[in-house]
C-alpha cells in the first residue's frame, strides 16, 4: 500500500494547526466562510483520527506519542495541546447554539444559488443539513470520548468544570442531530407507472424481463424492508403512505428536515424548527446519513458508553432506519439474476438523473450491507471491478480528454438541487465534490473484506492509485503540512487556483487515512498455498537439522555449536510466526536451509578430495 | 522563589543539572544561589570548579556548621570570580549573581532537632530575600536533610515563598520505580511532608521530575544502531513510558528531559556554550534542554496542574 497513514495524518495535523493556530484564537473557515459543517470537519480533522486510532490519542498527556507532538507543537505541549482542544471545541459548541441553548445546524456558505448571480436569504443559509448532522454526531462522539478520558486525570476544579460544561452542551448537540436525522428520513412511494416507477424499473430490469415481472419481483425482494419500516414512527418518514402495497417505493435521507414532519418527543428541551424538504431520498444525503449513523453503535460509542438513556432510544430509532436504507439500496443494487443494476453504470436516480457519482454512492450504501451479509469474494468481485471502472470514468485512473465532463464532477462538483429551499428565497444546490475521496474510501472498505489475495491485491492496486491522484491535488499554498484540495493540478484544463483549505475535502482524505490505518493494523491475508509452502519449507529444515545433530556436528567445536544454536532458535521463531505469518516463516526457513546445506556442502568437498 | 533538588539513587547526575540549571538560570539574568545540601558528599564545588570548594569547602562556614551553630553566617562563594574555568570566570553581559553557598569538607549527615530548623528557616528566608532562585541541592534518597527541609518549608514563616521541588531520575525501570518511590511512597516525601503540616495537594503538585541521561531514538548520534537495536530500544521506552504513567511519572509531571551527553558520562561539569559552539565536545541538544529547563523552572503555566 503507497498510503502511509500515519505519516499523513501527522502531516495533515501540521497543516491544520499551522493554519488554525494563533495566540489570538482559533481561524474557523477556510475556503468557504464558516459554518456548522465546514467547522465541524475542520474539528473532525484532528479529532477523529485522535479518538479513533490508539496511538493518535491526546486526551491522556501522559501518553501522547512523540511524533504526534511535534506535529502539534505549534499548540503547546502534551498538557497544553488538550486544554486548549477543550477551548476550541467549547466555542464551536457555543457558536451554533440558538439564544435558548438549542444546537444549530445550519448550511451557511455551503448553499450555492442555482442562478449565479442570485442571492440566497438568511433563511435558506440557516437552514440545517444532513451533512450537518451527520458531521455533528461524529464531532461530538469523538469530543465525548475524548473528554471521558480526559477528565480522569485533571484535578483543577477550574477545569473540571469547563469540561463539565463542554460535555453537557455537546451530549446537547448530539441529541439535536439525532432528533434531525430522524426527521430527515425520508420514504418516497410511487405508481409503478409514474416517471419514477418506470425509472426505477428500468434501473432494477437488467435482464429484459417484461415490467409487471420486475414489478412484482421487486415487491417481493423489498416485503420485508417495506414491512420494517411500517415500524418507523419517530419524526419523519411515517407508515402510512406504505399501506397501499401496489406503489414501489425508495428510502433515505433527504436534504434537511422534510416539511411537516413530526416534533420528536424529549425530556431534553431542544427546538425543533420545521423543514422544507420534500420527502424524497437524495443519495448524497443517505450516505453521508449512514456514515454518521454508524459511530453511533460503534465498539468505541458502546465501550466508553457515551450515550445517555434517551439518546439510546434515539439511536435505537435511528439504526432501524439505518439497517432498512442499507438493505434497501443494497437489495435494490444487486436485484435480478443477471447484471446488477449497480454494474449498469451510470446509476440513474427515480428522478431521472445520471451521473457515475450516484453510481459511486450506491456502492457506498452497499458495501456496508457487503460487511453485514459477510460477502463471498465473488459478490466483492463485482464491487471491485465497478469501483474499477467508476475510477477509470471519473478520470482517476485514466487522463482525462479535451473538455471531460467528468472532470467538472472533481471541481464544481455534481450539483444536487435542494427541492423546497426555493419557498425561502431563490432555488439552491449542494454541490458534493468529494468523488476520489469516496471512491478511495470505499476501496479500502472493500479490500479489508476480501478474503483472497488476488482480489485484495487488486483493490488495493486501486487504492493506490486513487492516492496518487488525491497526493497530487494537495494544496501547495499553505506553509506548512499537508491540506486539500487543488484540482486543478491534476486535470490541466482546470484553470481555478485556490489559496485556502477545503474542510470539506480534508476532513474527507482524513476519514481515507483512518480507514488505511485500520487496513493497515489487521493481519496480513493468510493465503493457504503460502501456508502449506512454508509448512513444507519448515519440515524439511526441521528434518535436516535433526539429522545434522545426529551425525554429532555439536562436538565440531564452538564455530558450529554457536551456529546449530542459532538455527534451532531460528527454526522456533519461524514455527512460532508460521500461522500468523506464513511468510516470515518462510524466510527464516529458507535461512535455515541454506546454513545446512554449507555444512552438507563442505562436508561433501571433504568426502570427494579424499 | 525555592527549589529543592533530590533523587532516590546516587548517579542521577542531579548535581550536575542542577549546577547546569543554576549556570542557566543565571545567564538568563535571574541572582542565584546554589545551596549545597548534600551533606554526606558536597560535589558542588567541583562540578562549578571552584578552587578550596571542590569536596566542600575547608573554611569551617559551611552549611554544616551554619546548621549545627558554629559560625553566624555561612560562607557565600561568587562562582563568577571562584571558578578556576576560564570560561566560567568573569560574570558575562547581562547575568545574574551566581554564588555557591558549600557545605563543610568531611561535614557528614547529623542529627536534626527544633533549633536546626529555625536556623534552617532563617537561611532560606535571608536566601530568599537576597536572590531570584534559590537552588538547594539534596542528598539521594531519603535523607535527614530532607526531614529538615520538608519541616522547615512547612513553617509559618515560609509560607508566602514558592517551593518546588525537582525529583531526578534516570530513564530505566529501576529508577523510575525509584523515583517514585520516594515521592508517593510509603514514608515518602509527601507523606512525610503531610506529617509535618504540609497540605498534601499543594505539596503533590509542587514536584515535578527531571529525566537524565535519555537516549534520544531519532538523533543522529543513533544513526550507528543496528536495526533489531532500534525497534527494540523503541519498545523499551514504550514501556517505559507506560511505567512512567502507571507510577505518576508521566509527561504531565515531568518538568524536562536531559539528553544522554558524552561529556557528562565522564565528568560532571557545566556546559557552557563555549563548549557547544566552539570547542564542540558537548551536544548543542543538551545545553538546549538546560536552557529550556531553566527557563521551564520558573514558568508559572509549567507547574500548573491539569
Amino acid at each position: 500500500m503507497k498510503v502511509q497513514p500515519r505519516q499523513q495524518l501527522l502531516e495533515v495535523w501540521r497543516g491544520m494547526v499551522g493554519y488554525s493556530f494563533s495566540d489570538t484564537g482559533w481561524k474557523w473557515g477556510g475556503r468557504q466562510a464558516r459554518n456548522s459543517v465546514s467547522d465541524a470537519e475542520q474539528l473532525v480533522c484532528l479529532m477523529y483520527p485522535a479518538t479513533v486510532l490508539p496511538t493518535f490519542k491526546l486526551d491522556q498527556p501522559d501518553q501522547t506519542a512523540n511524533d504526534v507532538l511535534v506535529a502539534l507543537d505549534f499548540m503547546g505541549d502534551s498538557v497544553e495541546i488538550p486544554k486548549r482542544l477543550i477551548r476550541v471545541l467549547a466555542e464551536y459548541m457555543d457558536t451554533y447554539s440558538s439564544p435558548g441553548g438549542s444546537p444549530t445546524f445550519g448550511a451557511g456558505s455551503y448553499l450555492e444559488p442555482q442562478q449565479a448571480d442570485a442571492e440566497l436569504s438568511e433563511e435558506q443559509r440557516n437552514l440545517a443539513v444532513v451533512d450537518s448532522y451527520s458531521m455533528s454526531i461524529t464531532l461530538t462522539l469523538a469530543t465525548l470520548g475524548f473528554i471521558k478520558v480526559f477528565r480522569g486525570v485533571l484535578r483543577r476544579k477550574q477545569l473540571r468544570d469547563e469540561v463539565d460544561a463542554l460535555e453537557e452542551t455537546t451530549s446537547r448537540r448530539l441529541t439535536g442531530a439525532m432528533i434531525g436525522l430522524l426527521r430527515s428520513f425520508a420514504v418516497r412511494t410511487f405508481e409503478p407507472g409514474s416517471d419514477a416507477g418506470q425509472a426505477m424499473c428500468r434501473t432494477a430490469n437488467q435482464t429484459g424481463e417484461p415490467t409487471r415481472r420486475i414489478v412484482e419481483e421487486l415487491h417481493r425482494a423489498l416485503v420485508e424492508i417495506r414491512a420494517g419500516l411500517l415500524d418507523v414512527t419517530l419524526g419523519s418518514g411515517g407508515a402510512d403512505v406504505l399501506d397501499n402495497e401496489n406503489l414501489l417505493f425508495e428510502c433515505g435521507w433527504s436534504w434537511g428536515t422534510i416539511k411537516g414532519a413530526l416534533e420528536v418527543k424529549t425530556d431534553e428541551q431542544i427546538d425543533q424548527p420545521d423543514g422544507v424538504s420534500p420527502s424524497r431520498p437524495y443519495l448524497y444525503f443517505t450516505v453521508v446519513a449512514l456514515d454518521g449513523i454508524a459511530d453511533l453503535f460503534s465498539e468505541r460509542t458502546r465501550i466508553l458508553g457515551l450515550l445517555n438513556p434517551e439518546q439510546q432510544n434515539l439511536a435505537r430509532a435511528l439504526q432501524l432506519r439505518w439497517d432498512l436504507t442499507q438493505r434497501y439500496w443494497s437489495t435494490l443494487a444487486s436485484f435480478g439474476t443477471g447484471r446488477w443494476p449497480l454494474e449498469d453504470i451510470p446509476w440513474r436516480t427515480t428522478d431521472g438523473k445520471e451521473s457515475d457519482y450516484y453510481s459511486l454512492l450506491v456502492t457506498s450504501a452497499t458495501v456496508e450491507d457487503l460487511v453485514r451479509r459477510r460477502a463471498t469474494d465473488a459478490d466483492l468481485t463485482r464491487v471491485g471491478e465497478v469501483l474499477d471502472e467508476l475510477a477509470a470514468r471519473g478520470r482517476i485512473t485514466r487522463r482525462p480528454l479535451m473538455d471531460d465532463p467528468a472532470v467538472a464532477m472533481h471541481v464544481t462538483g455534481v450539483r444536487l438541487n435542494l427541492d423546497g429551499a426555493e419557498e425561502l428565497g431563490p432555488a439552491a444546490d449542494w454541490p458534493a465534490s468529494d468523488y476520489a475521496a469516496v471512491l478511495l474510501k470505499r476501496t479500502l472498505r472493500v479490500a479489508g473484506l476480501a478474503r483472497s489475495t488476488e482480489l485484495r491485491d487488486r483493490l488495493l492496486g486501486l487504492a493506490d492509485e486513487a492516492w496518487s491522484h488525491l497526493q497530487g491535488r494537495r494544496l501547495e499554498t499553505v506553509s506548512m503540512g499537508t491540506l486539500w484540495d487543488q484540482p486543478g493540478q491534476v486535470f490541466p484544463d482546470v484553470e481555478i487556483r485556490h489559496d485556502l483549505p477545503s474542510w470539506y475535502y480534508t476532513q474527507r482524505v482524513v476519514e481515507c487515512l483512518v480507514a488505511a490505518a485500520a487496513f493497515a493494523d489487521d493481519p496480513p491475508l493468510r493465503s493457504a498455498r503460502l501456508l502449506d509452502t512454508a509448512r513444507d519449507l519448515l519440515n524439511e529444515a526441521d528434518h535436516l537439522f535433526g539429522r545434522e545433530l545426529l551425525v554429532g556436528s555439536q562436538e565440531a567445536g564452538p564455530a558450529i555449536r554457536a551456529n546449530l544454536r542459532r538455527i534451532e532458535g531460528k527454526l522456533a521463531r519461524a514455527r512460532a510466526a508460521l500461522r500468523e505469518r506464513p511468510g516470515s516463516a518462510m524466510a527464516l526457513a529458507l535461512d535455515v536451509l541454506a546454513e545446512l546445506e554449507d555444512l552438507t556442502a563442505a562436508r561433501a568437498d571433504a568426502d570427494r578430495t579424499i | 522563589m525555592i527549589i529543592l533538588s533530590t533523587s532516590d539513587k546516587g548517579g542521577t547526575g542531579r548535581s550536575v543539572t542542577s549546577c547546569n540549571l543554576a549556570y542557566r538560570r543565571a545567564l538568563q539574568g535571574s541572582d542565584v544561589a546554589y545551596l549545597d545540601f548534600d551533606f554526606g558528599s558536597p560535589t558542588a564545588g567541583a562540578i562549578l570548579s571552584v578552587s578550596g570548594a571542590e569536596r566542600g569547602t575547608t573554611s569551617g562556614a559551611g552549611l554544616h556548621h551554619y546548621l549545627q551553630d558554629r559560625v553566624a553566617e555561612p560562607e557565600q562563594i561568587d562562582v563568577w570570580s571562584a571558578s578556576e574555568r576560564e570560561g566560567l570566570r568573569g560574570r558575562p553581559m547581562g547575568a545574574g549573581r551566581l554564588v555557591l553557598v558549600p557545605g563543610d569538607q568531611g561535614g557528614g549527615e547529623f542529627p536534626v532537632g527544633t533549633e536546626m530548623v529555625d536556623r534552617c528557616i532563617q537561611l532560606f528566608l535571608s536566601m530568599e530575600a537576597e536572590f531570584e532562585l534559590v537552588l538547594v541541592d539534596l542528598s539521594a534518597g531519603r535523607s535527614q536533610a530532607a526531614d529538615l527541609i520538608l519541616s522547615a518549608t512547612a513553617a509559618r514563616q515560609l509560607q508566602a515563598i514558592t517551593v518546588r521541588w525537582l525529583v531526578f531520575h534516570r530513564w530505566t525501570r529501576q529508577h523510575i520505580i525509584a523515583a517514585s518511590g520516594l515521592v508517593f511512597g510509603e514514608r515518602g516525601l509527601i507523606e512525610a511532608g503531610t506529617e509535618r503540616g504540609h497540605d498534601r495537594a499543594d505539596l503533590e503538585n509542587s514536584i515535578r521530575f527531571v529525566r537524565t541521561a535519555v537516549l534520544d531514538l531519532s538523533s543522529p548520534e543513533m544513526a550507528g544502531l543496528r536495526p533489531p537495536q532500534a525497534a527494540w530500544l523503541q519498545s523499551c521506552n514504550r514501556e517505559l513510558q507506560e511505567l512512567a504513567t502507571k507510577t505518576k511519572l508521566g509527561r504531565t509531571t515531568m518538568l524536562g528531559s536531559i539528553p544522554l551527553d558524552p561529556v557528562l558520562q565522564w565528568r560532571e561539569q557545566l556546559i557552557s556554550d563555549n563548549d557547544v559552539v566552539f570547542s564542540q565536545i558537548a551536544n548543542p541538544q543538551t545545553s538546549q534542554a538546560y536552557e529550556d529547563l531553566a527557563k521551564r523552572l520558573v514558568h508559572d503555566e509549567a507547574w500548573m496542574s491539569l
